[in-house]
């Protein structure tokens, strides 16, 4: 029996199926209503793993590939892959610091005058992942590590709306909801640093002019089809897969090819990582359909009133050209980067998810500080340092000892906690 | 009826945009049953109405089905307006 339990308490789909059965219970729900909420959590937690391992897969080839041809570790920034694939090892942390750190949030949001709620359920999966595998990689594990991670997760979730709501202010024009992502303080950082240069006076005049705003811009409807994900992540991870291969040496080709045409091997390989993000998404929609609501509904009970702190697209609305211009403008920015990170450690490529969602953000945030000019500079920056921070902070977390090559951790508020973390403990000597 | 909502992902966004229509649905007597998925996956799903934001929304086309763009997804009364305008000219005479 005792074997029983601890199995299945280390079977992270059902710990996170436990979860929400206990959850839709306590919210009183209908009998079928639990036992469908229970099994698509269990569903799509188990599909979110399954895509992981095809993400891994791939990026072992590609990484093989990357080593021999620039004698350099080369990394794609995405955090969801990275939270999926050490599920196997740390799951059991990983849950209890999401339910538990989002009681915490509650309880902050009840008691402190930060009225915040995180409700952007990939984030904070993604973020609970990211501090269970810190606590691990400083020797703190099990119930210390839940305990410990679960107050930097609750306090993750009201401080960085918090320090965001100024400048969500600024471009929502109200004060009713908060920013719920963990890119949030690179976001408002460029967009305010955009603000800045692009009002700069320009030329002879000093007189300050109105400020050209992106959206009396018109941008042609054919770059409509960037905006589907699946497409553009597509097209450059073919980009990079092939430039790699056209600089590594003909064994080690033949090697990962398996005597296939070289150029089938790039495409199926580069388009099975995009299937990989693809199935993971999915199973991402599956599990959090179940638990946000559930936890919506919970906080509302608790703290009336409270603003709820949303995912990023929600902000696009108040400026949707800027979101254009702010994505391209990052896909050249993280492209230099890419270039620049060369010269460090390790070589982050362009992590199209992350130059995509921040991205277009920092535009509209660039766009309501300094116009066009501030979203063209807000998109660039962010491109730029998002990936360029992952280059400096690479060192701080060694993931291969989970088994995973070619990914590391993406959002920017993710990796400062990460940065803090470390630095406590070094003051305790861990 | 059935209401499908969208946005890049398919979990943000869209998801709150439907917690937001059921429960101005639940205000008005409307039991909305929806699902929220991703911009590339909405053709050929069986359902009464797609809602996303604008933008989202207008690179769909060839849709059966009413396909309703929110301006400001942050405006409860826009979504609470463009609901009610969906369900008075899909269900005539009902209810």
């Amino acid at each position: 029996m005792l074997e029983f339990i601890t199995s299945f308490l280390s079977t992270p789909a059902f710990i996170i199926g436990l979860i929400a059965l206990v959850g839709l219970l306590a919210l009183r729900k209908s009998a079928s209503a639990v036992v469908k909420g229970t099994l698509k959590t269990i569903l799509g937690f188990m599909i979110l793993q399954a895509g992981a391992g095809i993400i891994v897969q791939s990026l072992l080839t590609f990484s093989t590939m990357f080593q021999d041809a620039f004698g350099l570790h080369g990394v794609v920034a995405e955090d969801n892959a990275i939270a999926a694939a050490v599920q196997t090892v740390l799951g059991f942390e990983t849950s209890l610091i999401l339910v538990f750190g989002f009681l915490i949030n509650v309880l902050l949001a009840r008691v402190t005058p930060l009225k915040y709620i995180f409700l952007t359920g990939h984030m904070m999966f993604s973020m609970a992942a990211t501090i269970a595998i810190t606590l691990d990689q400083m020797g703190v594990s099990g119930w210390l590590a839940i305990g410990i991670g679960s107050v930097i997760q609750g306090l993750a979730s009201v401080v960085f709306p918090a320090l965001a709501q100024p400048f969500v202010r600024k471009v929502t024009g109200n004060d009713n909801v908060a920013l719920g992502f963990y890119g949030s303080s690179l976001i408002w950082l460029s967009g305010w640093i955009g603000g800045k240069l692009g009002n700069l006076p320009g030329g002879r005049t000093r007189v300050q002019r109105p400020l050209k705003t992106t959206e009396d811009i018109q941008i042609s409807e054919k770059w409509d089809f960037l905006k589907e994900m699946s497409v553009l992540m597509s097209m450059v991870m073919v980009i990079v897969f092939a430039v790699t291969a056209a600089f590594t040496s003909p064994d080690v080709l033949t090697e990962v090819s398996g005597g296939k045409p070289v150029a089938i091997m790039v495409l199926t390989q580069a388009l099975t990582f995009v299937v990989g993000i693809l199935i993971l998404l999915q199973g991402v929609r599956m599990f959090l359909g179940e638990l946000v609501p559930a936890f919506k509904g919970f906080s509302e009970k608790i703290v009336p009133g409270a603003k709820p702190a949303l995912d990023i697209p929600v902000f696009y609305s108040f400026a949707p050209n800027a979101t254009t211009i702010g994505f391209l403008m990052a896909l050249i920015g993280g492209t230099l980067a890419t270039v620049v990170s060369g010269f460090l450690s390790v070589v982050v490529l362009p992590s199209v998810i992350g130059l995509f969602f921040m991205g277009a953000a920092a535009g509209v945030f660039g766009n309501a500080y300094g116009g066009r000019r501030g979203a063209i500079i807000a998109g660039f920056l962010l491109g730029f340092l998002f990936q360029f921070i992952v280059a400096l902070a690479y060192p701080l977390i060694g993931l291969g000892d989970y088994g995973i090559v070619g990914l590391w951790f993406a959002s920017p508020d993710a990796i400062l906690v990460v940065a803090l973390m470390r630095a406590v403990g070094l003051l305790f000597g861990v | 009826m059935k209401i499908i909502t969208t946005c890049g992902m398919g979990f943000g966004t869209s998801l709150m945009l439907l917690m937001e229509l059921q429960s101005i649905g639940a205000k008005h007597g409307i039991t909305i049953d929806g699902e929220a998925l991703d911009i590339s996956s909405v053709h050929g799903q069986n359902c009464d109405a797609i809602f996303g934001s604008s933008e989202i929304v207008k690179s769909l086309e060839g849709i059966a089905v009413p396909v309703v763009g929110i301006k400001n997804i942050l405006d409860k009364a826009e979504i609470e307006a463009k609901l009610l305008e969906l369900v008075k000219s899909t269900e005539p005479g009902k209810e």
